[in-house]
């Protein structure tokens, strides 16, 4: 009796974990072909930074340093000017004329997102950013800012969140 | 001292003197009421209403800076009512606010944005739109944005009570009120930024420091301005070794928060691109560049030779270099070349008065002693524009003190405005006018004298005499040019006294030429000129082999057969005196690579010339001064903490003869400053340089 129900027992265990194989089985695969095929991320995820651009496609970052005052580790290095009638890069009176971040030290963190007034820093999906020489780490302006006319090839990350 | 009147506030008993404001009684008492108008030293206003404090017995809040003190009054600055109405009143002050700090230059240091934040609401109710004007430019310097404008009056205040110039108004009505300047759309002033520095808010901007950074970016340095002779402390921002702004809202030095254009914007010249960065050796077809061995190696030669021939050097020193550099360049000249053809340009008769007040104990007034005394008699000098803190300090004295000024001059002056008596006579004829003033004179306490360049050799005994003969206590400055002017005359950078005016004889010494005769000489067959130019207005007799230590390619670099890249005050530490005798401390604070201090220039040169001359550290020498030189006894400790340390006494005055017809001032405007000057764009740019003196 005790052996009849044992056997009963172990085949209805087989079949529940074959049910989970069978089931894994029929559901979408999660497994990144990195770096054959290029990885998917979450959308908050924090990669390298991306200076955005407004609607007329003029720099949203106004140089107030509050990005470089919050980064804990002190790798944002920024140089103010005025915008002219001439020369107009951003929406406001002034512009980052330098914007650097040191990629040797960022931790990404995203204290500088969260302290930017006009969300003109974001954290891209940006990863690969291993080098050999670290100087090549510390990123321009010109690295940074989103290209424009936008691109469809590069991937800005949903920024429908509220900064409160 | 006024009878003590005891009160309370927020339940803590103190006692201070009567007719204190209850803002002021609270901040003894370690209790901060928010205000925005009230300022220390200037009229009340009562505009903001941001102080509101309850008084008991009394039905409604009150303003605690118009509010004077009353026994047994209870104060309350932390009932509900009173946190209500700051609310409130932030509320109210930003209705227009613009609020983009981001973009505000004041952002960082802005009295609103902390008030804001310590006493605010946190959320505004407001949705209308906001009432809005664009930003205006009213000079080079000062730009005005109304919609930040919080209406506290300050800037109107300093610039009618501080300088006197009245430049600044408010138009309009209600929502529409605005700062104006005095020409409509610009402004014709000192252009001296102390609007822009007392103001709360980012309202009133500096030109130059506009949208170059922020507060937090930079270092600041404390050191001492290098313009005219008056010693203003100025904190210099520094970003990356490059000066980016200057003031002084940490109130550190004998000028409080003052200062002029010169100070407060003409370091431009600091990063002029003509600065010069290599050494320069004359060649047939012109200059070339050299290393500094190279250009020292002959420099050194050319003074050996010099020395061998008998001391054939002369030494044309400079008016901004320090007393470490002074003292150091003439120990150089007398023990080291056997020359005392040592001289430098002289803009004030100091020696005659230090040679008729012999003996006498504080017979030199300090800058502090313009405020307090009772009497101030200005002779033959347009102090606001030559003085600018003198004359600061002096329009204070008379704002709070009541004191009665006295001005002899030859045209008329601003502190006109305030003069209990003005006399208008030809240079030199001062003190035959005296005579006039002498029962006015006599009734007051004590006296200050300020005397210019038309007064010197026996004019100042007789001077001396006169003011004897009133029979009160008098003080004297002797007035002079530049930032180390009284430092190069203490350090005897001069052919006729050493250092502490000691006797020549001291080192068996004949009295040397002086730098005019320097330039007509038939027998120097070197001469070696640092930080003057002397030929600007004049040409070299017979030319000798011309050594120039400078910034800039000057008119004299230019004629020069060696030419070496001298750093400014601000790029070295050492020490200047003041015109009134204080002694202060300069820091390095901004970097031109290629450029060497006037001290470590002549110690490469005293060193290639095999000389034993001792240290050529500025502390050191610093050391060696206090030890050795009249006058310079002073607490050393207190000037390396930043302090303005009084001079003084001189015991040991050589009689000398005074070359009188060689003492004359460059008489600077509030816009000029020589070569310095002349390479600051601030200074050029402005509307009203070059300026005159005596216009009123
Ligand atoms: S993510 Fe953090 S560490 Fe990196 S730049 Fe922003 S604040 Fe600095
Ligand atoms: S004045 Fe102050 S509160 Fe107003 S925008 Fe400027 S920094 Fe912000
Ligand atoms: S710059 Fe000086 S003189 Fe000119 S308006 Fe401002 S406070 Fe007055
Ligand atoms: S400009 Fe500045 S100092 Fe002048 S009233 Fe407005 S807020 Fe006050
Ligand atoms: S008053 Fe004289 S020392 Fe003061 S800031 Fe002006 S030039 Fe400099
Ligand atoms: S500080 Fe009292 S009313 Fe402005």
């Amino acid at each position: 009796m005790a052996r009849k129900i044992s056997i009963l027992q172990a085949a209805a265990a087989i079949t529940k974990g074959l049910g989970v194989t069978l089931r894994e089985m029929l559901s979408p695969a999660v497994t990144e072909e990195y770096p054959d095929a290029p990885p998917s991320f979450e959308a908050r995820y924090r990669g390298r930074h991306i200076l955005r651009r407004d609607e007329n496609g003029l720099e949203k970052c106004v140089a107030c340093f509050l990005c470089a005052a919050a980064c804990p580790v002190q790798c944002i290095y920024i140089e103010a000017a005025e915008n002219t009638a001439e020369q107009r890069f951003s929406g406001s009176e002034r512009y980052a004329k330098v914007y650097n971040i040191d990629y040797s030290r960022c931790i990404f963190c995203g204290y500088c997102v969260e302290a930017c007034p006009t969300d003109a820093i974001v954290h891209g999906h940006g990863f690969e950013l291993a080098n050999y020489h670290t100087s090549a780490l510390v990123m321009r302006k010109e690295d940074l800012l989103e290209p424009w006319p936008k691109q469809a090839d590069v991937a800005l990350p949903e920024l429908e969140r509220k900064v409160s | 001292m006024s009878k003590l009147v005891t009160l309370t506030i927020d339940g803590k008993q103190i006692q201070v003197p009567a007719g204190t404001l209850v803002i002021n009684a609270a901040k003894q008492a370690g209790i901060e009421i928010p205000s925005f108008c009230y300022y220390d030293g200037l009229s009340l206003q009562g505009a903001c209403r941001m102080c509101l404090v309850e008084v008991e017995r009394v039905p409604k809040l009150m303003t605690a800076c118009t509010l004077p003190v009353a026994e047994g009054m209870v104060v309350r600055t932390n009932t509900p009512q009173v946190i209500e109405a700051r609310k409130a009143m932030l509320e109210f002050l930003l209705t227009n606010h613009p609020l983009d700090c981001p973009v505000c230059d004041k952002g960082g240091e802005c009295e609103l944005q902390d008030m804001a934040f310590r006493y605010g609401a946190g959320e505004g109710r407001f949705v209308e739109f906001k009432y809005h004007v664009p930003e205006k430019q009213w000079s080079p310097v000062v730009y005005y944005d109304a919609p930040r404008c919080i209406l506290c009056y300050r800037c109107v205040r300093i610039c009618d009570e501080g300088l006197g110039v009245n430049a600044l108004g408010v138009v309009n009505r209600g929502v529409r009120s605005e700062i104006a300047p005095n020409r409509g759309d610009h402004l014709e002033c000192d252009e001296c930024g102390m609007c822009i520095d007392i103001c709360p808010v980012g309202a009133l901007t500096s030109g130059t420091y506009r949208y170059q950074t922020r507060p937090w970016e930079m270092s600041h340095v404390g050191t001492i301005c290098t313009f005219c002779a008056d010693g203003c402390k100025t904190t210099l921002g520094v970003r990356n070794g490059i000066i980016i702004r200057a003031n002084n809202r940490d109130r550190s030095g004998i000028n409080d928060e003052f200062l002029c254009i010169k100070g407060r914007f003409a370091f431009d010249f600091v990063h002029h691109p003509e600065r010069l960065t290599r050494p320069l050796i004359r060649t047939l077809s012109g200059f070339r560049e050299a290393s500094w061995a190279e250009a020292i190696e002959l420099v050194a030669e050319r003074f050996e030779q010099a020395r061998q021939q008998g001391g054939r050097i002369g030494l044309i020193g400079s008016t901004r270099t320090t007393n470490e550099e002074n003292y150091f360049l003439q120990k150089l000249l007398r023990q080291g070349l056997g020359s005392n053809h040592i001289d430098h340009r002289q803009s004030g008769d100091l020696v005659s008065l230090l040679m008729a007040t012999r003996g006498r104990e504080g017979a030199l007034a300090t800058t502090a002693d313009l405020y307090h005394a009772s009497g101030i008699l200005i002779l033959g000098a347009d102090l606001s524009q030559q003085h600018p803190l003198l004359a600061f300090q002096i329009r204070a004295n008379y704002r709070h003190h009541r004191a009665r000024v006295y001005v002899v001059t030859r045209g008329p002056v601003r502190e006109d405005q305030i003069a209990a008596r003005s006399l208008r006579v030809a240079p030199g004829q001062e003190l035959e006018a005296l005579e006039s003033l002498r029962t006015e004179l006599q009734g007051l306490p004590d006296l200050v004298v300020l005397y210019g360049d038309s007064i010197k050799g026996s004019a100042v005994a007789r001077l001396v005499q006169w003011c004897d003969s009133l029979a009160i206590a008098v003080r004297y400055v002797c007035l002079l040019d530049d930032a180390n002017s009284r430092g190069a005359l203490d350090m005897g950078l001069v052919p006729d006294w050493l250092p502490g005016y000691r006797s020549l004889d001291q080192m068996n010494l004949q009295p040397g030429l002086c730098w005019e005769e320097m330039l007509e000489s038939e027998e120097l067959e070197v001469l070696w000129v640092v930080g003057a130019n002397p030929l600007r207005r004049r040409h070299l007799k017979r030319r000798p082999w011309l050594v120039v230590q400078e910034l800039f390619l000057t008119e004299t670099a230019q004629q020069a057969d060696v030419v070496l890249p001298a750093a400014s005050a601000y790029e070295k530490r050492g020490t200047f005196t003041s015109v009134c005798g204080e002694l202060q401390q300069l820091q390095p604070a901004a970097q031109v690579p290629g450029a060497k201090t006037d001290l470590e220039i002549a110690s490469l040169i005293a060193l290639q010339l095999g000389l034993e001359l001792g240290p050529a550290d500025p502390d050191e020498l610093l050391g060696e001064i206090h030890r050795t030189v009249d006058g310079y006894n002073v607490d050393l400790p207190l000037v390396a903490a930043g302090a303005a340390v009084p001079t003084g006494p001189y015991p040991d005055v050589a009689a000398v003869a005074v070359r009188v017809d060689k003492i004359r001032s460059r008489e600077d405007t509030l816009f000029t400053a020589g070569s310095l000057g002349q390479r600051s764009q601030v200074l050029t740019s402005v509307r009203e340089a070059p300026g005159s003196l005596y216009r009123g």
